[in-house]
């Protein structure tokens, strides 16, 4: 079984196998409390998931619903063979990833405000940031995500597992759907891409 | 080294997959190299700072009961959907016998085989008159109550077939003829299966509370809790549908619960509970405790004096807000309407709005005169200073507890104005939590933020544990 994988600030305690498998059970038969519980159990979970994969909160309110409608849908199917978190992260990641899709049609602008929606967990730091360095951390993320945007979306996703959730790849090909090896070869193009975009570089020349 | 040094392999120095010798070479590089300098320190800086920071970034604040709601409005209607008979049947039977008629045409016998065509298909001929639809309109609305997926405007909708209602915390009051209404409690929903002059087919999930009057002879009322069927000719009831389970409570008249295994009839003043998963005829039928008759009687949709037509209805009336200062009972011109603040339809005229204190005792608390298509708003002002009850000590200290573990989710509410020097910012509630420890109510009594919604998502994320149950109310500097 696949250990979770995800980490949340503002998630709740995780639940114990027992208690999952009550819970699995009890939404199978369309227990409406049921519902409800495993909703406020894991929205944050869910909500900051499909943030972080795509740096801005345009429509999260409609992906949320859309990871909450196939997970109740797709529940029957639901294995056992990860853990509950893990399985509604890769739903995540695979509705990220049609969002993506849709994006590359019609490019959305990444601006401040969207990244100054949310900040960072403040437990990550002393003491409160500073004006100056919270613009700056603002404009670094703008940075990451606007050179994520440039990569095909299935490399971006495997890029932003890989190198900003530090994700292995055997975790990865269990969200993605696909084989290691497969993960292997995208990111080894990806990573290449990216830090290319990133580092303002253009694009031949380099040291191979 | 002449060449420059790949971007990506910056970051498999910082990520120590580079042996020491060759980051030193890149380094000497890159010294020399402006633009390898630049790549360096943007990659470096992005991997041991920006990339952490975006790892544990936390979700933005969303209307979560209006995902919630979505959620559940769109599992439950899929679920009605799959469960709804299936019209394939008769199409296939159509195809049949036109098959038949052309079989019939080729060899010679039409005539015999047009007859028997007549036969067949004369009780479901498509030429049949479709029953004419009915209108509903809202006569009552209170908290987060949801139309077909909208929040907005949900009191001015006309309601027809199709639609699907959904409550969060709130409940809606919906008169759909003289003397007929439902009323849906918190968490429930609704969905108008069939709503017409020959029959209204309500599926519901949650507790509905529904009045009718006699029905015409032909004219079927039936309400669907799984599967389960409870109709009724001419009454008063409320239906609970909840994981499974059916509680069926009759004020007055009779109606019939059955389903596939066998039916039972409940009377007036009488009960009846099915378990998940048990059959309704090895039930036994009840009467109604006196608390739960009262219940009944509370829970009685509001209806308009006179039913006309909707559109007409719904120009000589006028919705009346009635505005208190947290969760008050209230009462219109005499009639318990639960609690306030709500909307509710009234027609013009003078009306008197009575608000009820601690104990329970009602006091006037003003009256307001409405006119036609005019929407009308009495403010209640109640004496809400009663001390907190004496079992909140420990309570309190729960809440203290899960404020404090709430910290950084309460911080992000206050974040923009204390980066606009605002800080000391507070805010009043006044929660009750029961022994079991479930939250009662939760109200914000005053508070100096524009927007409170923040910190009562925060607050409602604390949880209790079995204890005594206590009211009370609490200043939070935040």
């Amino acid at each position: 079984m696949l250990t979770p994988v995800k980490r949340d600030s503002g998630s709740v305690a995780a639940l114990d196998p027992a208690d999952e498998a009550d819970l699995i059970a009890r939404c199978r038969a369309a227990e409406r409390a049921a519902h409800d519980e495993f909703y406020l159990r894991f929205r944050r979970q869910v909500a900051g998931n499909l943030y972080r994969v795509l740096g801005d909160r345009t429509d999260l309110d409609d992906l949320v619903q859309e990871v909450f409608v196939i997970a109740f849908r797709g529940l029957d199917r639901f294995r056992g063979d990860a853990r509950l978190s893990t399985w509604l992260y890769r739903i995540c990641v695979n509705v990220a990833l049609g969002r993506i899709r849709t994006r590359k049609r019609r490019p959305a602008a990444y601006g401040v405000a969207d990244l100054d929606a949310a900040s960072a967990d403040p437990s990550l730091t002393e003491r409160p940031e500073t004006p100056d360095r919270t613009l700056e951390r603002r404009q670094e993320q703008e940075q990451v995500y606007r050179a994520l945007a440039q990569l095909a979306p299935k490399k971006r996703i495997v890029l932003y597992l890989h190198e900003i959730e530090g994700l292995d790849l055997k975790e990865i090909a269990y969200l993605v759907d696909s084989n290691p090896v497969t993960v292997r070869t995208r990111l080894f193009y990806a990573r290449r891409e990216f830090y290319r975009v990133l580092a303002g570089a253009p694009a031949e020349e380099d040291e191979p | 080294m002449t060449a420059h040094v790949a971007p990506h392999r910056w970051a498999d120095a910082w990520k120590g997959r580079l042996d020491k010798a060759e980051v030193a070479e890149m380094d000497r590089h890159a010294e020399a190299c402006a633009r390898c300098a630049k790549a360096r320190d943007r990659i470096t800086r992005a991997s041991s700072s920006t990339f952490p920071a975006m790892r544990v970034q936390s979700s933005p604040e969303l209307s979560w009961d209006a995902v919630r709601a979505k959620i559940h409005w769109s599992v439950s209607t899929e679920r009605h959907q799959r469960l709804r008979p299936s019209r394939r049947p008769l199409a296939a039977a159509w195809v049949l016998a036109g098959g038949l008629v052309a079989a019939a045409v080729v060899t010679g016998s039409a005539r015999e085989v047009a007859h028997e065509r007549a036969v067949a298909v004369a009780p479901t001929s498509p030429q049949e008159i479709a029953p004419a639809p009915l209108a509903g309109l809202v006569s009552r609305l209170s908290g987060a109550v949801m139309i077909d997926g909208l929040r907005a405007g949900a009191f001015d909708r006309q309601l027809g077939p199709g639609a699907v209602i959904a409550t969060g915390d709130g409940r809606i009051d919906v008169q759909f003829g003289d003397a007929s209404a439902l009323s849906l409690g918190p968490r429930s929903t609704v969905e108008l299966r069939r709503f017409d002059a020959d029959a209204i087919e309500l599926a519901v999930e949650g507790t509905i509370d529904i009045a009718v009057a006699p029905r015409a002879p032909g004219q079927r009322f039936v309400v669907v809790a799984g599967d389960r069927e409870i109709e009724v000719r001419g009454t008063q009831f409320r239906v609970v549908h909840e994981a499974g389970a059916l509680v069926v409570a009759c004020r007055h008249g009779l109606v019939a619960v059955r389903d596939a295994h066998g039916e039972l009839e409940v009377g007036a003043a009488r009960r009846l509970a099915v378990p998940s998963g048990r059959a309704v005829a090895g039930q036994a039928v009840a009467p109604l405790s006196a608390d739960e008759l009262a219940q009944l009687v509370q829970a009685t949709p509001v209806t308009t004096p006179l039913w006309t037509d909707v559109a007409e209805l719904a120009r000589s009336s006028a919705a009346l807000d009635i505005a208190t200062v947290g969760r008050r009972s209230v009462r219109l011109d005499g009639v318990e309407l639960g609690q306030a603040p709500l909307r509710v339809r009234v027609m013009p005229g003078r009306h008197t709005v009575e608000a009820a204190d601690r104990a329970g005792r009602y006091h006037r608390a003003g009256w307001v005169d409405v006119k036609a298509g005019t929407p009308a708003r009495l403010d209640v002002h109640t004496d809400v200073d009663a001390p907190p009850t004496a079992s909140s000590a420990a309570r309190r200290r729960e809440l203290h507890a899960g404020i404090a573990a709430h910290r950084p989710q309460l911080a992000r509410c206050t974040r923009a104005l204390a980066k606009a020097g605002v800080t000391d910012t507070y805010v009043t509630i006044e929660i009750s939590v029961d022994a079991s420890g479930a939250v009662g109510f939760l109200n914000v009594l005053d508070s100096d933020l524009p927007n409170v919604d923040c910190v009562l998502e925060a607050l409602r994320d604390v949880r209790f544990g079995a204890g005594s149950a206590a009211t009370w109310r609490e200043k939070i500097a935040l």
